[in-house]
């Protein structure tokens, strides 16, 4: 058992990492040990990322121990840099997370200051005196070339600075100086936000915190309200929203909802969110109340403003919509299924379902066909194909009785066989063929039974299926 | 003295009577039937000439199936509100019960043309009831006469979703008909949930079938009651006016009325024909060989036929009349 994880208490009482417990307990006889869960580790640094998404929406994952967050442009919005730094550190610190956190021009100063040095925010230009006297390690360098930097006596980033560029790249790599340049902010270092920045969001922050679920619905009504101008003046309607409740303790909801149709209306928005938290009632624990509430608008379509006529007659698909996100709110977004036909032989490829994806054109497509169907066709198919015994005439007569659920069926008539071949260029060339037969019992129930396989050049003892049922 | 108390009795009578009518001109209205000398209160004209929405709406709209003696029962045709049952005894039956609740869709769908377009029709099914009895086949719905492109279909987990989506989609008003397929006698919906069923669907002005799947007789608010057995069908028919020997030709349906509010006088067979989509009375030659076939191992009626009342006698033997279906 080797140690993982020092506080600043081991490491001032001098345990190092990758020290024997039994050497560590030595040294320190209080000492408990817990196995380290680096699942959990994980799971915890997404969980406060989440919460960090108060100050910006662009967080970022740093390794195991650390997060980047883009501040540009939010500072202002919590009494500046200093303020800023000193609000985040001393929320984490009831929430008994001990942190470390400093604010530059550069990711790469920001990670070598907090970890190696003590400065909270550096104006920019000032990084070179800063970065001088910390270790070379500080630049994020693989442990080989760290190694050997301090061979040869390079031990601060100091006595990097004033050397010579081109023989340091010859000997250590491009890689040392792109870190360097990195680090006193003369190469852009992009970083990668762990969710997609949402294109409107608006957000209140409460000074009581809330609890109950009409009162987080009203206010996003009053947030969607909010949403609705921006998303006016850009000419478009959500498709889909996302609601961020901020605990007290420090945990982050976040609560989707999809909208059928590109939304703008502050009261359909909340109808969504009505429906959603009903669902995720039980997981959405309110605990001691909510703090921070966030709608945002994670995809968005074009919304052109319709004029209503005369009549007053709404628009026919706004209903249809209104109860397709009613019901996906509800029980997701593939519950609601529409009919569909494909191209295709096989009889559980030519009918399926799909989920509503564009309502308006569920009332749009063209008018009826009067098209003659053929009536071979059963009403309801098993998703299964259910195998039933059947006797029958060989090699290719219809059945003259089956059993199936344990139920014996005298055939009074059939109809048949309608021969299926396999899709061969889906399912292969060995796949064998069926016959299907309309069936009619004694008591005129119709049934869809077919045989798998040909007799003599396909298999040898074809087995029967039941794969639907006629009016 | 002796004169006065004569007096009050005599007032009591006339307001007891007074009372009696009354209640009976409801009942009367409730079952949207005339009584003889009884004015029914749609009638009374608005004072100032004009006639009120109301008195319109009072009147319940129907669609005539076009079969004397099916429409007889239904007392005119289909109702294009509120709700109606339609069970089958056994899951092997449930083709017959599906195709019998997709040609009442067919006929729904098509009554509610609007500029061209047809409505969409919702068909909710408890999961459980689509895994026993299979899902609904796209191309054999629309074999059938039914438009698929405008078929909506939810899988609903428990039999509570399920009411839930379909008390929803009630209050819409798009549906062409909603169809809500249950198994067996769930407890949650009992007389009060269809009782609720029953009025949402008359007040969103959308007609609600209950199918429900392998379940027993049960007390419900529907319109009607229907129980479908499977039938033989004809043969199918040749341009000579022949019949193709040993084909399986219309699908055809064996109705009986367990509710009603007029007499059912014998079983119903019905053949749907998916090119004209309209039903047609099975040939009286064949239905009656059907009916003697079909003849009871006790011969005897245990209760006399009432007329205002379905046509069955009730189970013997259960006591309590709450228990009994209606």
């Amino acid at each position: 058992m080797r140690l993982v994880a020092l506080d600043t208490f081991a490491e001032r009482i001098g345990l190092k990492r990758g020290q024997g417990a039994a050497e560590a307990r030595a040294m320190c006889p209080s000492l408990d040990v817990i196995a380290a869960d680096p699942a959990a580790d994980q799971a915890f640094l997404e969980a406060l990322a989440d919460w960090c998404d108060r100050y910006t929406p662009l967080v970022a994952l740093d390794g195991t121990d650390g997060l980047f967050l883009d501040i540009t442009g939010c500072a202002h919005l919590h009494g500046g840099e200093k303020a800023l730094i000193s609000d985040v550190l001393s929320r984490l610190f009831s929430l008994g997370v001990e942190a470390r956190a400093t604010v530059s021009s550069a990711a790469g100063l920001s990670w070598a200051v907090t970890r190696y040095g003590d400065a909270d925010v550096i104006a920019p230009g000032d990084g070179d005196p800063v970065l001088a006297p910390l270790p070379v390690a500080a630049l994020r360098l693989p442990a080989d070339t760290a190694a050997a930097l301090e061979r040869v006596g390079l031990k601060q980033i100091g006595d990097l600075l004033e050397a010579p560029r081109a023989p340091l790249a010859r000997r250590f790599g491009s890689s040392l100086l792109l870190r360097l340049d990195q680090a006193r902010g003369f190469e852009d270092e992009p970083l990668s936000p762990r969710l997609p920045v949402p294109s409107f969001s608006a957000e209140r922050r409460l000074a009581e915190p809330l609890q109950d679920e009409e009162h987080i619905l009203e206010l996003t009504r009053h947030l969607a309200r909010d949403v609705r101008s921006s998303l006016e003046r850009h000419g478009e309607g959500g498709r889909l929203f996302e609601l961020l409740l901020f605990r007290v303790d420090g945990r982050v909801f976040r609560v989707r909802a999809h909208a059928a149709v590109p939304l703008n209306d502050a009261v359909r928005i909340a109808a969504l969110f009505r429906e959603r938290l009903q669902a995720v009632h039980d997981d959405l624990d309110a605990g001691y109340g909510f703090e921070i509430v966030r709608l945002s608008v994670l995809r968005s379509e074009r919304l052109d403003p319709a004029q209503q006529d005369f009549s007053g007659a709404p628009d026919e698909s706004q209903p249809l919509a209104a109860f397709v996100d009613k019901v996906s709110a509800r029980f997701g977004p593939g519950c609601l299924m529409q009919a569909t036909l494909a191209e295709s032989h096989l009889p559980e490829r030519a009918g399926g379902f799909a989920a509503v994806t564009d309502v308006a054109a569920v009332l749009r497509t063209a008018a009826l066909e009067e098209k003659a169907f053929p009536e071979n066709r059963p009403l309801r198919i098993f998703a299964h194909p259910e195998p039933v015994e059947a006797t029958a005439e060989v090699p290719e007569g219809a059945p003259r009785s089956f059993n199936w659920r344990k139920t014996r069926y005298r055939v009074a008539r059939a109809e048949g066989p309608e021969r299926i071949a396999a899709e061969w260029w889906i399912d292969g060339e060995d796949h064998p063929t069926r016959d299907y037969f309309r069936i009619e019992d004694q008591e005129g129930r119709r049934f869809w039974l077919f045989r798998e396989g040909l007799y003599g050049r396909e298999t040898a003892s074809p087995r029967w299926f039941m794969h639907g049922v006629f009016a | 003295m002796n004169m006065q108390m004569e007096l009050t009795v005599m007032a009591g009578n006339a307001v007891q009577r007074q009372t009696v009518l009354s209640l009976r001109e409801t009942i009367a209205r409730i079952e949207d039937r005339g009584v003889p000398g009884c004015v029914r209160s749609a009638k009374t004209a608005d004072p100032a000439g004009f006639r009120r929405g109301k008195e319109e709406a009072t009147r319940r709209k129907i669609l005539p199936l076009g079969v004397p003696q099916f429409d007889e029962v239904l007392q005119g045709g289909l109702p294009l509100e509120g709700m109606m049952e339609i069970r089958n005894a056994e899951t092997r039956d449930a083709g017959a019960a599906a195709g019998f609740v997709a040609a009442l869709a067919v006929l729904y769908q098509r009554q509610k043309k609007e500029n061209g377009r047809l409505a969409p029709v919702l068909w909710i099914s408890q999961t459980l009831a689509a895994c026993e009895a299979g899902q609904p086949y796209a191309p054999g719905l629309k074999a059938y006469g039914l438009d698929a492109e405008r078929f909506l279909f939810v899988s609903a987990r428990t039999v509570k979703d399920a009411l839930w989506i379909a008390e929803t989609a009630l209050s819409v008003p798009v549906f062409a008909v909603v169809v809500l397929e249950i198994r067996g006698n769930p407890a949650c919906l009992a007389l009060s949930e269809s009782r609720r069923l029953h009025v949402r669907a008359r007040a969103g002005g959308v007609p609600l079938l209950v199918l429900r799947q392998a379940g027993e007789e049960e007390a419900s608010s529907a319109f009607f009651r229907l129980q479908v057995k499977p039938a033989p069908a004809g043969e199918r028919p040749l341009p000579d006016g022949s019949v193709l020997c040993g084909s399986i030709g219309h699908p055809a349906f064996h109705l009986l009325v367990e509710k009603s509010r007029r007499q059912a006088s014998d079983d119903i067979f019905l053949e749907w024909n998916a090119h004209d989509r309209r039903f047609y009375s099975l040939d009286e030659r064949r239905s009656a060989a059907l009916q003697t076939n079909d003849e009871p191992t006790d011969p005897v009626d245990p209760l006399s036929a009432s007329a205002d009342r379905p046509r069955r006698a009730q189970p013997m033997g259960r006591l309590l009349a709450f228990a009994r279906a209606s």
